[in-house]
């Protein structure tokens, strides 16, 4: 037996587990139906997939909520993950359920799939036929990515990265990048069965003031550790950043680097997508303006050419939000898409090329970490403050870069900490901004530019 | 002069937390930012570690006041903080209430300064007017 095959077996047999039948799953992936699997839309490559954000504690409200994205034509299913699971508490996520279950009362912020199990979830997915994205925020996913294969779940998210630096303020970065390699192992294995199962990393990141750089970094390293251990679906991800032209230019210069990058380690035969996230920081509490801006994401989404986008609704401001709401969101979008028709084509040749000059100066000090593997050099690399992402609460991240906006509200680095962004590129950056004000007039700044849609 | 601050219990809302550093540094304090989720006994190491002249703990989820509770008691269990100023700011109660009502209560747990929902820049400024008082004192 394999040593990930014993580690499977350890990891399964959890007290939590009603008897994980290997076999029987092996035998529901191979015989999955392709519909189920986000890869197959993907490839078909018709529209821009609309995939909502949402997820319920109790079967019955899953259900139902699933019932009005349906009804909304939508493209992805999501299912999102309560908090007491992402820490890997399944017993409070147990008493909770039943709680929720026995009430009226929701008592998880989402579905806690591990409780649920397999066999159950399953009759769900499998009824909808749709396929199903797992969104959680879970630095040791491995029983959950096991359980939600099984269940019929074709698309991953997250990373050892991307769902540590900004929900964790102690949780171990080294163990994570492991657990995650478990991951990653266990879709390319299930994706030799079908077709493949997607991954996909969470580029909002803290979703404040991240600049293009560095969340252009991140996800290719997350991507490279995926498709290194031989994931074939990929989608790198990034979030509105409050100027139109600088999302443009990301989107450009990440599909490049993907392409360029993925090459470089003899993985060129994976393909990678582009997700798009409406707005991810603060919204603004008048709902007709959450739905403009709702609406404004979209067009962007168009403009930078994403294979998918992940929507909002009009209460974000105001905490979870109703099914109704959320399924208006989907339609909403899908309608702003289909009359989006004769876009121009932007390009902004000299933006292009400082973003690609940091990214590439980044990539080149994190490959020349003298350690062994590509996820000690990434380990090293946040832990010496080469990779910082701005307010992160997680104390392995260095807190020193520091960003604000320009007058364009295009997202400019103004204090590179150690980043190595090359001279001539930070000169570009602060050359766009107004430093002569004193460091509380900036600070101010600061505040303003988080809270911009506000 | 040194000033310990961080967001106290449970909670994780760090973005006030970097500005608060910013703003701290800018005004020529040193700052030890113990960061979010940062528990009482914590905070106290903290300003011994450091000989801290201000403690500044920061809330934004509200849960605030079950923590400065029991300030007074774990505080006098050190002997070198006798002379720290302490001070809490942010949204210091789960609901609402207005800064009369909550003002005293946290002067009474202990606290020489309390901003509930006030400016960043105006709190600070009032630190710095409290200080100057207390050094001609």
């Amino acid at each position: 037996m394999s040593l990930l095959q014993e580690e499977r077996e350890i990891i399964l047999s959890n007290e939590y587990v009603d008897s994980f039948d290997f076999a029987e799953v092996e035998e529901f992936v191979r015989g999955a139906d392709k519909e189920l699997f986000i890869s197959h839309h993907f490839a078909q490559n018709k529209k821009m997939l609309v995939q909502p954000r949402g997820g319920f504690p109790t079967y019955k409200k899953q259900f139902a909520l699933n019932e009005f994205f349906v009804n909304a034509n939508v493209d992805v299913l999501p299912l999102t993950i309560d908090s007491n699971t992402r820490l890997n508490d399944y017993a409070t996520a147990k008493k909770m359920l039943r709680l929720s279950e026995e009430s009226e009362q929701d008592m998880l912020n989402g579905y806690p799939l591990v409780n649920h199990g397999y066999r159950t979830t399953r009759k769900m997915i499998t009824h909808f036929n749709k396929p199903v994205s797992l969104r959680h925020g879970t630095p040791d996913a491995r029983l959950l990515i096991e359980t939600a294969i099984a269940s019929g779940i074709f698309e991953i998210e997250g990373g050892p990265i991307t769902y540590l630096l900004p929900y964790s303020k102690n949780f171990p970065l080294d163990k994570a990048f492991l657990y995650w390699k478990y991951v990653e192992r266990v879709c390319a294995n299930y994706s030799k069965l079908n077709l493949p199962i997607n991954r996909e990393s969470f580029g909002p990141l803290t979703a404040t003031l991240v600049p293009p750089a560095i969340t252009i970094v991140i996800q290719l390293l997350e991507m490279l550790l995926s498709l290194e251990e031989g994931v074939k679906s990929f989608s790198v991800s990034f979030s509105q950043t409050g100027s139109m032209n600088q999302d443009i230019v990301m989107g450009a210069v990440i599909k490049k680097m993907a392409k360029y990058y993925a090459k470089e380690i003899g993985c060129e035969d994976a393909v990678v997508n582009l997700v798009y996230h409406q707005w991810m920081g603060a919204f603004p509490t008048n709902k007709d303006f959450a739905e403009s801006l709702i609406n404004t994401s979209t067009v962007i989404a168009a403009m930078v050419g994403a294979n998918k986008i992940i929507t909002k609704t009009r209460e974000e401001a105001s905490g979870i939000p109703t099914k109704e709401a959320n399924a208006k969101t989907v339609a909403n979008t899908q309608y702003t898409l289909g009359i989006l028709n004769g876009l121009p084509n932007i390009v902004d040749e000299e933006e292009e090329e400082n973003l690609t000059l940091e990214v590439k100066a980044i990539m080149e000090a994190v490959f020349n970490d003298e350690a062994d593997t590509l996820w000690r050099k990434v380990f090293n690399s946040i832990k010496n403050g080469t990779i910082d992402v701005p307010f992160s609460p997680h104390i392995i991240n260095h807190n020193e870069m520091i960003t604000i906006r320009d007058a364009n509200k295009n997202i400019r680095i103004i204090n590179r900490g150690g980043v190595p962004i090359p001279d001539r590129c930070f000169l570009y950056e602060k050359s766009k901004c107004d430093l002569t004000k004193d460091t509380t007039s900036i600070v101010n700044d600061i505040i303003h530019d988080i809270g911009i849609m506000q | 002069m040194k000033v310990v601050t961080g967001v106290v219990g449970n909670d994780i809302h760090v973005v006030a937390n970097r500005l608060i550093e910013l703003s701290l540094n800018a005004r020529g304090f040193e700052v030890f930012n113990l960061g979010v989720n940062t528990y009482l006994e914590e905070f106290f190491d903290a300003a011994v570690e450091t000989g801290a002249d201000v403690l500044l703990i920061s809330s934004l989820n509200g849960e605030a006041e079950g923590w400065a509770r029991e300030v007074k008691l774990l505080k006098s269990k050190y002997k070198t903080l006798d002379d720290i100023v302490m001070v809490i700011g942010g949204n210091l109660v789960v609901g609402t209430a207005d800064a009369d009502t909550i003002v005293p209560k946290y002067k009474n747990y202990g606290f020489d300064l309390v901003f509930h929902q006030v400016d960043l820049n105006t709190g600070l400024d009032t630190l710095e007017e409290y200080l100057k008082q207390r050094d001609v004192a």
